[in-house]
């Protein structure tokens, strides 16, 4: 079987590989560049949990090619932080207490920063709207709503 | 992780060798939401995809003669957000809805017609605007209604060496449309499409409680049968309910949905 060469951004650095057309995203974030913060679960597109961004759009990298990340930018939750400085929004997850187990986690903070990037002021209602598709099976989701809530509070504070 | 079996990708520089690649066997593949999962539980084995999303020919949404054309590798999220999409009554309501955002933002609306999943509400509401499906080959092309087109349950008129290339929804000026559906899980139990044009024909669609959405068309001065419609439906017995239940939340929802008529568009 053939492969394909990919050029991409993952995090603002610039990689390129050779991968076989059937790696997915995840597998190549996880097995190739040992970036193990996206997490596997359903593979099915269902629980957000691999949830990345691709130019700023949400993917289910369990179910993307990588060969599709060609001349993409690829952010994961590796991505978010500044050093040892967390983002806004892991703040938020964090001091509202919306981990538990944390298998959950990067998937709702990636999602959380794709809603903020296209409505930086959402109403409880539109977060829980977008948040349909990501699972949590520790927290309940109210901790997680509130945190939302709180990361966009933050973000429109630092503008 | 289970792995995806291997294939080869095919990267097409223009639609003539997409064309001859999928003559050739390759499977026609876009935003791959569904392709992907029933290749990772072994449902298909194709040995090539080619990959359309980079074929200009096949992407984007247009005005054309009458009708907004929808290209084929248009996700849900463009279509939603197009300007064209707004001459479409209840498209940006029933597009937004689709999946979660991940799926909206990589699924295109040609691959779920042609997935024919039977709870599909993207291809209830375009059966009941009476939209048609392009198909291209190497040999030429033919246009198909969609109720040609969607033949039962994941299998649709399409012929391994065709892709379709597009969807027509017809453009009508003084058209109204609601849509209702009754849903407990992941997929609804019924979904009903009703499309009322000015001329006072009437069509209502009947998603996910059978086979294939059904179309039924009242003329104009006709009141719309919802208990004809409960009777006549189609109805597949699955873990959302049985025979006569399906029937009873159709004749609810169909009749719902039609009041919605006069008050939304």
């Amino acid at each position: 079987m053939s492969t394909v060469t990919i050029d991409t951004f993952v995090n603002g650095q610039r990689v390129t590989r050779q991968v076989a057309p059937r790696m997915t995203l995840a597998e190549f974030l996880r097995d190739d560049l040992g970036l193990t913060g996206t997490k596997v679960s359903c593979e099915m597109q269902v629980c957000g949990a691999c949830t990345v961004l691709i130019d700023d759009m949400p993917v289910s990298a369990c179910t993307y090619l990588a060969a599709d990340a060609d001349s993409r930018r690829i952010t994961t939750v590796e991505g978010l932080a500044h050093g040892d400085e967390l983002h806004p929004i892991q703040a938020a997850f964090v001091e509202n207490f919306a981990i538990q187990c944390g298998f959950c986690t990067p998937g709702f903070v990636m999602m959380t920063a794709a809603l903020l990037a296209e409505n930086p002021a959402p109403t409880a209602e539109e977060v829980a709207e977008y948040m349909d598709g990501n699972i949590c099976r520790c927290t309940g989701y109210k901790p997680i709503l509130s945190a939302v809530l709180d990361a966009a509070e933050r973000l429109r504070g630092t503008e | 992780m289970s792995v995806l079996p291997p294939f080869d990708l095919v990267r097409p520089a223009n639609l003539a060798e997409a064309l001859s690649a999928v003559a050739d066997g390759a499977t026609p593949y876009a935003g791959g939401t569904e392709l992907l999962l029933a290749m990772r539980a072994g449902l298909l084995r194709p040995a090539a995809l080619v990959d359309l999303k980079t074929l200009p020919e096949l992407s984007g949404v247009s005005l054309v003669d009458d009708h907004v054309r929808i290209g084929a590798t248009v996700t849900h999220r463009q279509a939603r957000t197009a300007p064209e999409g707004a001459h479409i009554p209840q498209l940006s309501n029933v597009l937004g809805r689709v999946g979660n955002p991940r799926v909206r933002a990589v699924g295109t609306l040609v691959g779920n017609l042609c997935f024919a999943e039977p709870k599909s509400d993207v291809a209830t509401l375009l059966a009941a605007l009476d939209a048609r499906v392009e198909l291209a080959s190497t040999s030429g092309g033919r246009t198909l209604r969609l109720r040609e087109f969607l033949l039962g349950p994941y299998t649709t008129a399409r012929s391994d060496d065709e892709l379709v290339r597009a969807i027509l929804i017809p453009v009508r000026s003084g058209r109204l449309a609601a849509y209702g559906k009754f849903q407990t899980m992941e997929r609804p139990t019924v979904s009903v499409a009703a499309v009322k044009e000015a001329d006072g024909t009437t069509r209502i669609a009947v998603g996910a409680v059978g086979p294939v959405p059904q179309v039924f068309e009242f003329p104009p001065g006709e009141r719309p049968d919802c208990d004809g419609i409960a009777c006549e439906v189609e109805v597949t017995p699955d873990f959302t309910g049985g025979d006569a239940f399906k029937r009873h939340i159709t004749r609810h929802i169909a009749s719902s949905t039609l009041s919605d008529l006069g008050t939304r568009s």
